[in-house]
């Protein structure tokens, strides 16, 4: 098709099924809500078009199946993926310890310097929360990833969060084109240096 | 009221034109300008119309033509502004050029107009006025004057004269008219991807619509490249001839689709004898194929505007235009003047020279048709003209004769002598100013003869060696070249058939003239004379060369097609046979067929006396459908579920049967859904009894059947995660008491024991803190005298529960001889175990002193076992502990406790091993009790309780559940529940009483297939089951035939690849070009677009009604016509809208969006008519071999 974008970043939706995946997807698209979503069986995507520093972004954003028997299409997507967003549901313990794993998909089948977040949908059920803000942080920290909480009902945080996720994929890419280095550590760009450090240098000692 | 009304109005309208201008002006940012034919523009021109007429005074305005009272508003304003009075007279003059265009071009050819084209210009002339205002920026002072004078047009309340809005709207559009608009039209101009239904409405314009099969289905020899644009958007245009003025002239520049090789203004032509000579632009156009002389009279090089000086002759011409239009009278234009020529089309070229002038041309067709001389002005341009054609007409073509190149001088016109004895000296020289000198004063005459054709010389060497055998079919070894390169020669072929026409005389062997590589540099004098010579001798035997050449590649050509056929044959055969029934149905019966299974035709057939004839139930179906009646009568036959001809009495006992074995199971597992929330139930309790605060409330909120059992199921993949419902939490909670969960919450992953006695529920952490709560009376507890303790978990951490003494520990290393124990012993699983979770890492050990939670290995086998209440923990060193903290005696006191734990801890690091049995044991006696009566618990915790003590009698006989097999149901049930709640909620059938009964035949059908378990796409498949049929244990039994074939589709089965890889053979063979687009366009190979079509049988993507039909075709079709209707029916699909495909160039990523957008859009019944016919010619095929 035409181009009439300056970059597409592809980005990729994973997490438990249930957990909101498709209504998060769908409120950054459409900018709606749909309590009646039916499950998403295959794989799925919306795209959307923001500018980020003067430049024309296209979110190709791709939507999983949940269930892990689906597996083996949805980690064909992995691959291709600059980005990707780990939802869980606040409301659910299991889905939040299944970032765990979800984190360790990644590894086996993304590229390694893909860009995360993690996104603790359904924010606006606090009176059901059953994971707290603070263990997500802690989370997120602990694997150097962007953390935030997020309301696809609601419309909370859901903007920023793929946004912040673009901007960080395309601050990577900048820097990889920008030949004349800036430095690893002490570098110019603080407040993102930081999460771009450890990811990836977490998993060598997990099994 | 009225006065909010308008107000509102009046805020809608300017919200409307903001919002236009916003995008205007953004898009003005991104793109760095904005097209004149931009969408925006129209709808900001729309929308400012509407504000516009808002309230506007019809007669004040003065009744003017047709409902444009905008415009005749303008008209009024212009009486006393000035630039309203601009803006109509550009107008004017647009409408005028329109017109024009609009019947010059319905003279020319309709078709190339494209509708999109069409809408579009309507569309902007709509708002015309507006849009030329915008263009000349006046469009913001108009609105301005408006709003400040023009309150006589307008009713009180409206937007023009109200005070602020009227002003707002004139400094809106300050913005938009500050732009440059942009009249460039550049091939990326189509900026959004559109999305699916506007493909399919473009395609539907342009054409009779999507899955009018183009005839070009059939199968396409590979390699006959069809080119398309880059951008394929409108692919039409480069095959056809830009009508629009503005094209036109854009295809005279240089464009990525052509080269321009020569470019000269103010070339005269006269183009009818009645006319003066009129300037123009000449132009040479090379494209891939063509070569094309253009000239375009400059009123159209301006764009109609006439603004070049104009001879007389011409505003003569233009005034009469004028006149005529005015009088309504067709009359020629100057589109008619414009020459376009093909190269290929002139033999020859007649130069005439006057003194004069430059130099006139006049080209003369292959029928003898001359065309308008073309008239050049002085300074050697006729010269160079020529001299660009002749390079343009390289490599394939010359001019002969060749001009000379001329040393210090470039080309020149040959100086070649006359027939007619002239001086010798007459010759031509271009002098180095570029003035012609003529020798004698007399001007010089050319013909140049145009050579295009394939000639003899170029016949590369080594097949002019071989020898020419007869016979046909071996002329294509001596020709590798002729019969690999099909592309390229092509055109070369197909000018050497149209200059010469074959004799058919059979080849003989003449010796063909020793190749000469063909140069495109000027031949010395001594080639020259040998290729003159050569060419003489061989004048004869060309022909009849040419014709042997021709032949044999025809035959060479003839050959590969249909070797190529017979691969495409054997692939079918191979491949494919197994798709259809070989058997293929007779016209007449699919006639008879056709009309369908309607409900009379049914009544008839049941009662005829003879039996029914399978066959033709089958083929009425899947010719003609079947009513919606009558499809819960026959939808059982279809499935299998019933036989055709039994007896009442015979499908009533099936149906008896059906119904008390799915009551039966129903009840089982009902029994295990009971169990299961009991077993929740108490984990909750027991972690709510540990808090510390005491507030005695017992809130018991209704629970959830799921058990926090996230299991990482041992199967085949690995890496299952847990399934978790949104409820677990509230199973967590759901039996213990508020302050119990307060407690638990708090503790993270520490390891609690719980203690229940009769009276008291304690629970208490590892770090001693305790949470005792009073409990009256109704805890199961009381049953036996154990007091089983539970150690429990809060949050993560696995849950041991354990019971009297310390006897419970376990260690990993002794898991196998756990297990079986435990099995043994273990009836209904009320150890409140919750399995660790993988997902625990270092982050929770922060409570958890030294106790690092297993690792994902461990808690498998431990799972596996069945292990009983325990935890099993690792300390830091790895080694594996189980920390137990049992005691069978009350506890009341917390330290008591604590030590206990503590105890227990040194006692696992000492012993490895543990007493066996003794906790599953007590728990299972105290258990079975519970599961028996299960109803001793409080009413507030379970309102589900309800529905087990209707099943829950029937589990007494119940068999021995293990715990794994309990927590895979309960893990089974919460996918279940998800999916269920998400289950075509939109539909009307989907109550909560029916969506209930789609959980109960999903979990039964779960409960017999526990080793596949539940997998996402069930749900889908039960449900247009069960609306047609509304009988649960019906439904049940046709799901469970309809499972047979469909589980292999699922992740489990491996179907799926299958059903890709015949998918890619049948494309292959049925739609090559689709094949083609497909393999260049990457990695489709896996066709997963088509996954959910496979795994649901399209229920996706159609609407119910068509569902329903889709399905029965599937089922009617595998007794007549194939037994892999599914993949007809997506190469159906993907065949109806082929031409949107390939037009649009989509790779895999555009494939899938346009059919997500596209589900339940489509036409299931053109869609079905195309898979029969898809069916049949795979059936004529394999027959035809």
């Amino acid at each position: 098709m035409a181009k009439t974008y300056d970059f597409l970043f592809k980005l990729l939706l994973i997490g438990d099924s249930g957990v909101g995946k498709t209504c998060v997807l769908f409120r950054f698209s459409e900018d709606a809500f749909n309590s009646t979503f039916i499950s998403t069986i295959g794989i799925d995507f919306k795209i959307r078009t923001i500018e980020l520093d003067g430049k024309k972004i296209k979110l190709q954003i791709w939507d999983t199946a949940g269930q892990e028997r689906f597996r083996t299409i949805t980690t064909a997507y992995y691959r291709g993926a600059m980005g990707i967003m780990l939802v869980y549901d606040i409301t659910n313990q299991k889905s939040f310890d299944n970032i765990r794993n979800w984190i360790r998909n990644i590894e086996e089948h993304a590229s390694a310097d893909v860009e995360k977040m993690i996104l603790g949908n359904k924010c606006d059920m606090d009176d059901r929360r059953a994971v707290s803000k603070e263990k997500g942080e802690q989370l997120a920290i602990e694997y150097g990833i962007k953390f935030m909480e997020t309301s696809a009902k609601a419309s909370i945080n859901v903007e920023e969060a793929f946004v912040t996720l673009a901007r960080d994929i395309k601050s990577k890419m900048d820097r990889k084109m920008d030949a004349t280095g800036q430095q690893k550590s002490g570098g110019v760009k603080v407040t993102e240096k930081e999460s771009q450090k450890k990811s990836g240098w977490k998993f060598c000692t997990l099994l | 009221m009225s006065n909010m009304s308008d107000e509102e109005s009046r805020d809608k309208l300017l919200k409307t034109v903001k919002k236009e201008v916003k995008q205007i002006m953004e898009e003005a940012v991104t793109r760095k300008f904005v097209h004149e034919e931009s969408g925006s523009i129209i709808s900001l021109c729309a929308a400012v119309d509407a504000c516009l007429s808002q309230g506007l005074k019809r007669r004040a305005v003065g009744l003017f033509k047709g409902n444009n009272y905008t415009f005749s508003l303008l008209k009024q304003l212009s009486k006393n502004y000035a630039p309203a009075q601009e803006v109509l007279q550009k107008v004017h003059e647009i409408e005028l050029r329109l017109e024009a265009n609009k019947k010059h071009s319905n003279g020319e050819s309709p078709s190339n107009h494209t509708p999109q084209q069409n809408i579009r210009t309507a569309l902007q002339q709509r708002h015309l006025w507006i849009r030329v205002a915008l263009f000349e920026k006046y469009l913001a002072k108009i609105c301005e004057n408006v709003s400040q004078t023009g309150s006589k047009y307008y009713d009180k309340d409206c937007l023009m004269a109200d005070p602020v809005d009227g002003p707002i709207l004139a400094s809106l559009l300050v913005g938009p008219c500050a732009l440059d608009y942009s009249k460039m039209k550049t091939a990326d101009h189509y900026w959004t991807d559109p999305p699916a239904d506007e493909l399919v409405q473009r395609h539907r314009i342009h054409s009779a619509g999507p899955g009018v099969t183009s005839g070009n289905n059939s199968p396409r020899r590979p390699g006959l490249q069809v080119k398309k644009t880059a951008t394929g958007t409108t692919p039409e245009e480069h095959c056809r001839t830009p009508v629009s003025a503005r094209d036109y002239v854009e295809s005279l520049h240089q464009n990525s689709r052509s080269t321009l090789l020569y470019g000269k203004n103010n070339v005269l032509v006269q183009p009818k004898e009645d006319i003066a000579l009129i300037p123009g632009y000449l132009s040479l156009h090379q494209t891939a194929l063509h070569l094309t002389i253009k000239w375009t009279p400059n009123q159209l090089m301006n764009g109609g505007g006439a603004e070049e000086t104009e001879t007389e002759g011409e505003k003569r011409r233009s005034d009469s235009i004028i006149t005529r239009l005015k009088n309504g009278r067709r009359k020629p234009i100057y589109w008619d003047y414009a020459v376009m020529v093909n190269v290929e089309d002139i033999v020859y070229l007649h130069c005439h020279q006057q003194p004069d002038s430059g130099g006139t041309l006049v080209l003369v067709g292959q029928d003898g048709v001359q065309y308008p001389p073309i008239h050049f002005p002085k300074g050697g341009h006729l010269l160079a003209f020529l001299t660009c054609l002749e390079n343009g007409l390289l490599p394939r073509g010359q001019l002969d004769p060749p001009l000379w190149s001329q040393r210090g001088k470039g080309k020149v016109l040959p100086k070649l002598r006359r027939k007619s004895s002239k001086s010798s000296g007459l010759g031509m020289a271009a002098s180095q100013d570029g003035t012609q000198i003529f020798e004698g004063d007399e001007a010089t005459d050319y013909v140049f003869r145009i050579i295009t054709s394939f000639r003899p010389e170029f016949i590369p060497e080594e097949a002019s060696i071989l020898p020419v055998r007869n016979g046909g079919s071996r002329h294509h070894t001596a020709f590798p070249w002729s019969a690999r390169d099909i592309g390229p020669r092509h055109a070369l072929i197909r000018q050497q058939e149209v200059v010469h026409s074959p004799t058919g005389s059979s080849p003989s062997p003449v010796p063909l003239p020793p190749a000469i590589p063909y140069s495109p540099v000027s031949p010395t004098s001594a080639e020259l004379a040998a290729i003159t010579s050569r060419w003489d001798q061989y004048q004869g035997s060309s022909i009849r060369i040419l014709c042997d050449t021709m032949r044999r590649q025809i035959i060479s050509r003839a050959f590969y097609g249909w070797l190529a056929h017979c691969r495409h044959l054997r692939t079918v055969r191979t491949h494919l046979s197994g798709l259809v029934h070989p058997v293929i149905i007779s016209n007449e019966l699919t006639e008879k067929a056709s009309s369908g299974l309607t409900c009379e035709k049914w009544a008839e057939l049941c009662t005829m006396e003879e039996d029914i004839d399978e066959g033709e139930v089958m083929r009425l179906i899947y010719f003609g459908g079947m009513d919606h009646e009558i499809r819960r009568e026959v939808w059982p036959y279809l499935l299998g579920h019933y036989k055709f001809n039994s007896t009442e009495e015979e499908l009533s006992g099936v149906d008896e049967g059906v119904r008390l074995n799915y009551e039966q199971i129903l009840a089982e597992w009902m029994a295990v859904e009971a169990i299961i929330r009991q077993r929740d139930k108490d984990n909750q309790q027991a972690k709510l009894s540990s808090e510390n605060s005491s507030e005695g409330q017992i809130p018991l909120t209704g629970h959830d059947p799921s058990l926090d059992s996230e299991v990482f199921e041992i199967d085949d993949d690995n890496d299952e995660y847990v399934e978790s419902g949104e409820v677990i939490q509230e199973v967590d909670q759901a039996d213990l008491t508020k302050e119990q969960q307060d407690f638990v919450q708090k503790e993270d992953y520490v390891v609690l024991s719980r203690c229940r006695s009769p009276r008291q529920d304690t629970l208490e952490t590892e770090t001693g803190r305790s949470l005792g709560s009073e409990v009256s009376g109704d805890v199961p507890c009381e049953v036996s005298g154990d007091v089983p303790c539970e150690v429990i978990t809060g949050g993560k951490m696995s849950p041991p529960g354990s019971d009297e003494g310390f006897g419970d520990a376990s260690s990993i290393t002794d898991s196998t001889s756990r297990h079986s124990s435990r099995l043994a012993s273990s009836s209904y699983s009320y150890d409140s175990r919750e399995v660790i979770h993988e997902g625990q890492n270092g982050d929770i050990c922060s409570d958890a002193e030294d106790i690092d939670v297993l690792k994902k290995s461990h808690i498998n086998e431990a799972d596996e076992e069945g292990s009983g209440p325990e935890v099993i923990a690792r300390n830091g060193d790895g080694k594996a502990i189980t920390v137990e903290l049992v005691n069978g005696k009350s506890h009341d006191d917390a330290e008591e406790d604590e030590k206990a734990g503590e105890e227990g801890k040194e006692d696992e690091e000492e012993e490895d091993e543990d007493g066996e049995g003794t906790v599953s044991s007590s728990r299972s006696s105290a258990d079975p009790v519970l599961g028996m009566k299960g109803l001793n618990i409080p009413d507030s915790s379970c309102h589900l309780m309800a529905d087990m003590a209707t099943a829950s009698p029937a589990s007494s006989n119940g068999g021995v559940y293990s715990n794994e097999l309990l927590d895979s149901f309960s893990l089974n049930l919460h996918r279940i529940d998800k999916d269920v709640q998400r289950c075509d909620r939109n539909y009307h059938y989907f109550t909560s009483t029916n969506l209930e009964k789609l959980r109960n035949i999903m979990c039964t059908y779960v409960w017999e297939h526990l080793e596949v378990g539940y997998v996402q796409g069930m749900c889908d498949l039960v449900a247009p089951l069960l609306v047609i049929l509304d009988d649960e244990a019906k439904s049940y039994s046709c799901f469970c035939e309809l499972m047979k074939r469909m589980s292999k589709n699922f992740p489990h089965g491996g179907a799926m690849d299958t059903h890709f890889a015949n998918m890619r053979s049948l494309i292959q063979i049925l739609d090559c070009e689709m094949f083609e687009l497909m393999h260049q366009n990457g990695d489709y190979t896996h066709f997963y677009f088509c996954y959910r079509w496979f795994l649901l049988d399209f229920k996706r993507e159609l609407v119910y009604d068509d569902t329903f039909a889709v399905w029965e075709t599937i089922w009617a079709a595998k007794h007549c016509a194939s037994g892999q209707m599914v993949l007809f029916i997506a190469l159906a699909l993907v065949e109806y809208y082929r031409d949107i495909i390939l037009d649009n160039n989509m790779d895999f990523t555009d494939i899938i969006k346009f059919f997500n957008e596209m589900a339940e859009h489509h036409d299931a019944k053109a869609v079905l008519k195309i898979a029969r016919e898809l069916v049949h010619r795979v059936q004529s095929l394999i027959e035809n071999q």
